[in-house]
């Protein structure tokens, strides 16, 4: 990878003990578990995130790392356990405003290496939570606000807000944030001209500068309504979508507090790619730059030229013909007289 | 022009109802109106794509990306939970969910025996009252199940009452109002984002009017 990150793997089994005392942590809840041999409660991994963290001691350099890992998981418990493989990336430690917002661009990054068309939505959960807390309104009311929000029900979510006691143009104005959807650079604009309470105002700040330090990149718009399924991440959660899939493939976000519970004091941010959605796309196919027809061209000076493109950055496949449903940047003939463009 | 908006719509008299809403909203599509066994329509300038599909598996359509939008009862998204944004309560097919059966023979404590098609909306409403049920799944003839015996009382759709009268039951509690909702697919909405808030608003007039 180009932006020094560390291959981290990781076994398939993990002691129970880990999950069970984080078990809010894991996504669904349902884990596969076993005996082993010496009698130790032990489980399919559930979560990666969850193992990185806790098994990289604190450091004062930051620990950043990908993985192509596997987790089982019962997402829908009626359809019962399942392999899912994923792709991710955490970055561990004293976290500043360069590495969330190079995680965020590397999320946003990913996207486009899967679709020119992609999305990455970025909330901070500070905005809206603070938002209604700054307003007075009772925590038992709260949490089914935000759910509705999340599903862009503002019909239920006005009712309720009724029952709140919420002024109108308080629920007007949480309702507007609900909707406000732009770039992120420029949507952030528009909320720093709203005149929003303390806490929510602390969130707008961060979300501020992690648009300043990304710049303005056309595929990550705000959607402060999202949030995310892991119960771990806490302030800024993005989510990522290719149009021809009907969820989102990539999630992510900081999560501090999951660092903090195994007794680190550091933060962290990360997200994770749903590599088994791919696999059913019709939009997503992932191709080389160049493309080598080899047509009999001296061995050697093959590999030297292909090994010269490969140096340059670029994705190169050798084959004899052009393979089915390759995508390909630029086609190249390999003959005896040497390489011949077309 | 826009992308093409697949919609799908309950069968029945429902179906009717939304799409002569969709009609007035200005998403006409005369061929609906046709009669036949054609699964699909689509307008003629090709804005939306109509198909009716089970009114159960509207949200199913909906969630997977089949459909971009869809029109599926409070019920069916409150006892299948799908991942869908829910944007507009379209006023239309109104009843209510209820807690029916004899009068003055509910059980005031001790586990109560519920029969009802919707164990998930029971459930959570008994858990809300920190009362211990006993779920009876049924797939149709609910008002049977207190008459015969089965079940304490159900939990079901009640749009006039008239069923429940002539059967001896009546309304105990109501567990909430119930109406046909316009849904959207999570990752429509971001990539046709255009379409589907102008479908919203023109929608949310017309049944203003």
């Amino acid at each position: 990878m180009g932006w020094g990150y560390t291959r981290y793997r990781l076994g398939k089994f993990e002691e129970y003990d880990i999950y069970a005392k984080n078990r809010n942590f894991v996504a669904g809840g349902a884990i596969l578990t076993f005996t082993d041999t010496d009698g130790r409660l032990m489980a399919l991994k559930p979560d990666v995130t969850m193992s990185i963290v806790k098994n990289t001691p604190p450091a004062e350099a930051l620990r950043k790392f990908y993985y192509f890992e596997s987790v089982y998981r019962a997402e829908d418990p009626a359809a019962g356990f399942g392999e899912i493989p994923q792709a991710g990336v955490e970055c561990i430690g004293k976290l500043d405003l360069y590495s969330v917002s190079e995680v965020v661009a590397l999320a946003a990054e990913s996207l486009k290496v899967m679709s020119e068309r992609s999305i990455l939505d970025i909330s901070h959960m500070g905005v809206l939570s603070g938002l209604l807390e700054d307003m007075g309104v009772e925590a038992r009311y709260r949490e089914e606000l935000l759910t509705l929000a999340e599903g862009k029900n503002s019909h239920e979510a006005r009712a309720l807000a009724r029952r709140a006691g919420m002024r109108d143009e308080d629920f007007e104005l949480f309702d507007r944030l609900v909707h406000l959807r732009d770039r992120l650079a420029g949507a952030v604009g528009a909320l720093e001209a709203m005149e929003l309470g303390p806490r929510a105002a602390e969130a707008v700040t961060e979300l501020r500068d992690i648009a300043g330090a990304l710049g303005d990149r056309d595929n990550v718009y705000l959607d402060l309504a999202l949030r995310s399924d892991a119960r771990y991440y806490t302030g800024l959660v993005m989510k990522g979508y290719i149009p021809g899939l009907a969820r989102a493939v990539l999630s992510g976000g900081r999560y501090d507090g999951l660092v903090r519970r195994l007794h680190q004091e550091d933060g962290a941010v990360g997200f994770a790619v749903y590599l088994g959605l791919l696999e059913n796309n019709d939009t997503y196919a992932p191709g080389v730059d160049v493309l080598i027809i080899d047509e009999g061209g001296d061995a050697g000076e093959l590999t030297k030229y292909a090994g010269e493109l490969r140096r340059e950055g670029l994705a190169v496949r050798v084959d004899r013909a052009a393979p089915e449903g390759l995508g390909y940047g630029r086609l190249v003939r390999f003959t005896k007289e040497g390489p011949v463009n077309g | 022009m826009g992308e093409t908006l697949n919609v799908a719509l309950p069968k029945g008299r429902l179906g009717e109802k939304v799409y002569k809403l969709m009609e007035s909203a200005g998403y006409g599509c005369p061929e609906v109106l046709s009669g036949g066994r054609k699964l699909i329509f689509e307008s003629p300038e090709g804005t939306v794509r109509y198909f009716f599909v089970k009114p159960s598996d509207v949200a199913i359509y909906v969630e997977r990306g089949a459909a971009d939008v869809g029109v599926a009862g409070k019920d069916i998204l409150l006892e299948y939970c799908p991942e869908v944004y829910e944007l507009l309560d379209l006023g239309l097919g109104r009843c209510r969910m209820c807690v029916c059966g004899v009068p003055g023979r509910e059980p005031v404590t001790g586990k109560l025996r519920v029969a009802t098609k919707f164990s998930r909306i029971a459930r959570d409403y008994y858990a809300g009252q920190g009362r211990s049920v006993d779920i009876i799944h049924l797939n149709g003839s609910i008002e049977l199940a207190p008459i015969l015996g089965l079940s304490d009382v159900i939990v079901d759709i009640v749009e006039t009452g008239a069923t429940l009268r002539e059967n001896g039951l009546a309304v105990l509690h109501e567990v909430c109002p119930i109406s046909a909702r316009l849904i959207a697919n999570k990752v429509s909405y971001k990539f046709k984002y255009g379409e589907l808030t102008g479908l919203v608003e023109r929608l949310r007039k017309a049944t203003e009017v």
